[in-house]
């Protein structure tokens, strides 16, 4: 599919800082934000070429941290966005940012789908992530989240440092009860700059880091949601179609600092820079993409999806089948990929040394 | 020129006591260079040599000097000044008739600087003694001078004091060069003899020579001929370096200069042999040198197969100007084709494995050093063992000596302790200590060369915060103990990495390797056995548990090409590694069969 039918939007502003954070963001600033909001509307205009959009998808940082002023522009300038009937509009919140007011703004301004960043309810970890909590207030949101909104994902984290299952299973079932059409779990992982890198934190030990995944996954499973990517969990027909997006390799566009898209025939990330980015300086990175990339990109994308790349649909895409082009009998033979006969997946058991499978189809790359 | 106003001469010196530096001095103070071209340590051409700050190659320069209203020719040879390297400066003192010993003003004399003395009595070298850096806030030049006069025997009245860093006796010391080294002998009309000292390859001019005229002299469109490998050649080019290159006509007896001849084939060009003119030609060679024997050998494979030829070709460029470097073809189960290379010492061994994956871009795996056993079988012959799987089977075996050294180990005397504890685990034999002064010692074991090429230089820096010396000698092969131990991943043997060991050590080393290897292995896709055996009988083992993570759990915000970047770097990481059977194993691996402590 050539076309262009996704829209991610990044909203760089938080008012705290957690811990482990790797994204591109800043600490809330009122001056900024209106600034931003204008170069943020130039480049929209600049790039989109009013195509019929399918998934939204307004990202952070943290975009509930605006004020309602600066809310209502935001809506303003996604206005010329064109939404498909059948469309997806999600937008991150931070639970404590949660007021009546903005999730009825958000209802007004077509948004259907809420991402509540939680990541976890355990006291003992909140300051370490540098996050903070309290149980009934999360209970009180999410009901008022409910209100007016019927499909909400919750993000929760695992893996912290000194972290225990039980503790893992704990949090699980606390926002299992809150019932989420959606559940989006990340191991915690230590990045260059963070917080956390520079404290030196220790990762826990990879053993116990893979049993708590499997416990996860089981846990979930059991509660009736669908596997369907390494990291997220749905209820049927709740998968998350704009992630999906990515994981398909199709083609989306990226507004705002620091963001990523893919259009044409080119991968690019925005500046991280908001002095450069508020001149409307946007370009930063990008990667050509050709045909081999683009098959590349196909498999270390689709094989992160539970069921895997479609043997057809690879073949529809690029006219030759995936055996012509990559090396996969070993690993067939070797258990790390199943071969269906419709599709090429990781087995379940295999999930989390996913990238040992997947490197074997990085291929001749610029660096090479 | 006029032999009488010719001097050739060294610099030699322990390590980091101002070779280069005064070198570059000499030069400066020669007009050779300006100072604004006195890049530091000029004559030290290797990007290696300038980043470890050592000198490696040999390399000369010719300087015009002015002394008495007379015009000298002065041959400056500048020489290595690392234990390893000895054999480099022994040939560079055979083509002088004179050496500057030169000793740190703030150290004294250390180990090499003894060993070089040595080297340079051994060749008949006039010596001027001089104590350099006497700038230095710490310079103890009384307590230097005492030294040279007690332990050398110099007199006062020959020590020359310089700074190279601020040019103070530099003139003094050529003036000295000039009225104390003798002018080169050698016969002007005798049939040409001169030495080979030096070869480079350059892709213009094929193999260039570096050589010593003793005898005759050599003009451009002669032709030459090698006395050992019977090549002969039309010389196309003369030229000195000052350092710069200078066009000769011709080179007489008593200089040094550099010969180009179209040489093509490297095999052709052997340093030490002498080089004499086809038409007329010498009677005898010159004595050349006394060939030197690799001390430490090991095993060097491409980590891809398809660049065992373009290892073959770098080590073959390589052992052009390195004569000291020698290797053959050799098989491994575990890593397929390669070289069993031999080597001076562990620095040795240290820059080729450098200058292979830098100048040659080829990823190499090379196994752990091994020194060469001498088997006694029972049919009474004898058989040199230069690689673990060499080693003759219990049955034929009657005896395996190993090599032995002696250590001088310059400290000062609060390391003694730590020192001798050091030397006792690596089985060394306590002979005697010299004090050199009441609080400096030379400390004198024998010790076996294999428990030195690994990690013995490291410890000795560690234990005595870096101020001891270290230099050694070869004493000859003593009876021992030994065995083979084997390891096995997955249960098969891996042959690269057979080390041979004492038995009385075996069980305590095949504990330290398997957990080594255990740390140095990176977790792969199933559970890897770790096993170390003599014989068929395992001493110890343990486990690398089968990878369990290696996943990238979120993708950010639709940046997947940072996805894709990490999944490449994590494939280059994987280039670096040789796949043995179905494990894949870093660099690490292969060296850690020789770790020696629990706790490292």
């Amino acid at each position: 599919m050539n076309s262009i039918h996704s829209c991610y939007i990044h909203i760089p502003f938080c008012s705290s800082i957690c811990s482990y954070c790797d994204f591109c963001k800043l600490l809330y600033n009122d001056k900024w934000v209106n600034e931003y909001l204008n170069s943020l509307e130039k480049e929209i205009n600049f790039r989109y070429k009013n195509e019929l959009i399918q998934t939204l998808y307004i990202g952070g940082g943290t975009p509930s941290c605006l004020s309602i002023n600066q809310l209502e522009k935001l809506f303003n300038i996604i206005k010329r966005i064109d939404l498909s009937s059948d469309y997806e509009f999600t937008i991150e919140v931070n639970v404590n940012d949660i007021t009546e007011e903005k999730l009825i703004l958000f209802k007004k301004n077509k948004v259907n789908r809420i991402s509540v960043g939680i990541e976890t309810v355990n006291n003992k970890f909140m300051p370490f992530l540098n996050r903070f909590c309290n149980k009934n207030d999360v209970l009180r949101k999410i009901e008022l989240i409910r209100k007016y909104f019927d499909n909400f994902n919750i993000d929760l984290m695992y893996a912290f440092p000194n972290q225990t299952i039980d503790e893992v299973l704990s949090d699980l079932s606390f926002v299992v009860n809150l019932r989420p059409k959606h559940i989006s779990i990340y191991s915690l992982i230590i990045e260059e700059h963070t917080r956390i890198f520079i404290d030196k934190v220790t990762p826990i030990d990879e053993d116990l880091e893979s049993r708590m995944y499997y416990k996860i996954v089981e846990y979930l499973k059991f509660y009736g949601f669908n596997h369907y990517e390494i990291s997220n969990f749905a209820l049927n027909g709740y998968e998350s179609k704009h992630n999906m997006v990515y994981w398909n390799n199709e083609k989306y566009y990226g507004f705002g600092l620091g963001a990523s898209g893919y259009i044409d025939k080119c991968r690019y990330t925005n500046t991280k820079n908001i002095s450069k980015y508020n001149e409307c300086k946007y370009d930063y990175l990008s990667e050509e993409i050709d045909f081999k990339l683009d098959m590349e990109y196909e498999m270390i994308l689709g094989l992160r999806k539970i069921n895997g790349v479609s043997k057809k649909e690879f073949f529809n895409k690029f006219l030759s089948s995936i055996e012509d082009n990559f090396d996969i009998i070993n690993l067939v033979k070797n258990k790390m990929l199943i071969d269906d006969g419709e599709y090429i997946y990781i087995p379940e058991d295999k999930l989390y040394i996913s990238n040992s499978i997947l490197v074997n189809f990085i291929g001749g790359s610029n660096s090479e | 020129m006029d032999k009488s106003h010719i001097r050739n001469f060294s610099i030699i010196a322990h390590i980091d006591h101002g070779k280069s530096t005064l070198a570059d001095r000499i030069l400066e103070e020669t007009h050779a260079v300006s100072e604004r071209e006195a890049k530091a340590q000029l004559l030290d051409s290797m990007d290696i040599e300038r980043e470890r700050g050592i000198t490696i190659k040999l390399n000369t320069a010719s300087l015009k000097y002015i002394c008495n209203d007379e015009e000298y020719l002065l041959n400056l040879i500048d020489t290595p000044g690392h234990v390893d390297f000895s054999y480099e400066v022994s040939r560079s003192l055979a083509s002088c008739e004179g050496a500057l010993l030169v000793v740190d003003a703030a150290q004294g004399i250390e180990a090499q600087t003894l060993a070089n003395l040595y080297l340079a009595l051994d060749n008949n070298l006039t010596i001027i003694p001089v104590i350099n850096k006497i700038d230095l806030p710490n310079a103890d030049i009384e307590k230097v001078k005492k030294e040279l006069i007690d332990l050398i025997g110099f007199d006062e009245d020959e020590i020359i004091l310089t700074s190279a860093k601020t040019g103070v006796g530099i003139k003094e010391l050529l003036n000295e060069v000039v009225r104390k080294i003798p002018c080169p002998k050698g016969d002007n009309d005798s049939p040409l003899q001169a030495l080979i000292f030096d070869s480079i390859f350059d892709s213009y001019r094929g193999v260039v020579i570096a050589a010593r005229i003793f005898n005759g002299s050599l003009k451009v469109g002669d032709t030459i001929k090698m006395m050992e490998t019977g090549a002969s050649y039309e010389v196309v080019d003369l030229y000195i370096k000052n350092p710069w290159e200078v066009k000769k006509s011709s080179l007489s007896s008593g200089e040094v200069g550099y010969i180009s001849a179209s040489i093509k084939s490297i095999s052709d060009v052997k340093v030490g042999d002498t080089i004499t003119l086809l038409k007329n030609p010498a009677k005898d060679p010159l004595p050349g040198y006394k060939p030197m024997k690799s001390m430490v050998f090991c095993g060097l494979y491409p980590v891809e197969s398809s660049k065992f030829e373009d290892l073959r070709d770098a080590l073959s460029k390589l052992q052009l100007n390195d004569a000291s470097l020698v290797f053959e073809p050799e098989t491994s189960t575990a890593l397929g084709f390669g070289f069993r290379c031999g080597f001076l010492g562990l620095l040795h061994m240290d820059i080729i494995k450098e200058r292979i994956t830098r100048e040659f871009n080829i990823e190499i795996i090379t196994t752990a050093p091994s020194v060469v056993y001498e088997a006694l079988l029972t049919n009474g012959e004898t058989f040199m063992v230069d690689a673990p799987n060499k080693m003759p089977d219990k049955t034929v075996l009657k005896e395996i000596k190993e090599p032995y050294i002696r250590t001088s180990i310059f400290t000062p005397s609060e390391f003694i302790g730590p020192i001798m504890e050091l030397c006792q685990n690596k089985r060394g034999i306590y002979i005697g200590m010299d004090y050199i002064d009441p609080t400096r010692v030379n400390i004198h074991y024998e010790l076996p060369l294999s428990e030195i090429v690994y990690d013995f230089f490291d410890k000795l820096k560690s234990y005595t915060k870096g101020y001891a010396s270290f230099d050694y000698e070869l004493i000859g092969y003593k009876p021992s103990d030994l065995v083979k131990m084997d390891i096995l991943l997955n249960g098969e043997v891996i042959d690269a990495l057979s080390v041979i060991v004492h038995k009385d050590f075996a069980y305590n080393r095949g504990r330290n390797v398997v957990q080594s290897l255990r740390k140095s292995i990176p977790r792969q896709l199933f559970e890897i056995p770790i096993q170390a055996s003599l014989g068929n009988h395992v001493i110890a083992r343990e486990t690398v548990k089968a990878l369990r993570k290696d996943v990238l759990a979120k993708c950010y915000g639709g940046d997947v090409t940072r996805k894709r970047k990490l999944l490449e770097k994590q494939k280059e990481g994987k280039k670096r590694m040789k796949q043995v059977g179905s494990v894949e194993l870093p660099q690490e691996a292969f060296m850690s069969v020789l770790s020696m402590d629990e706790n490292e």
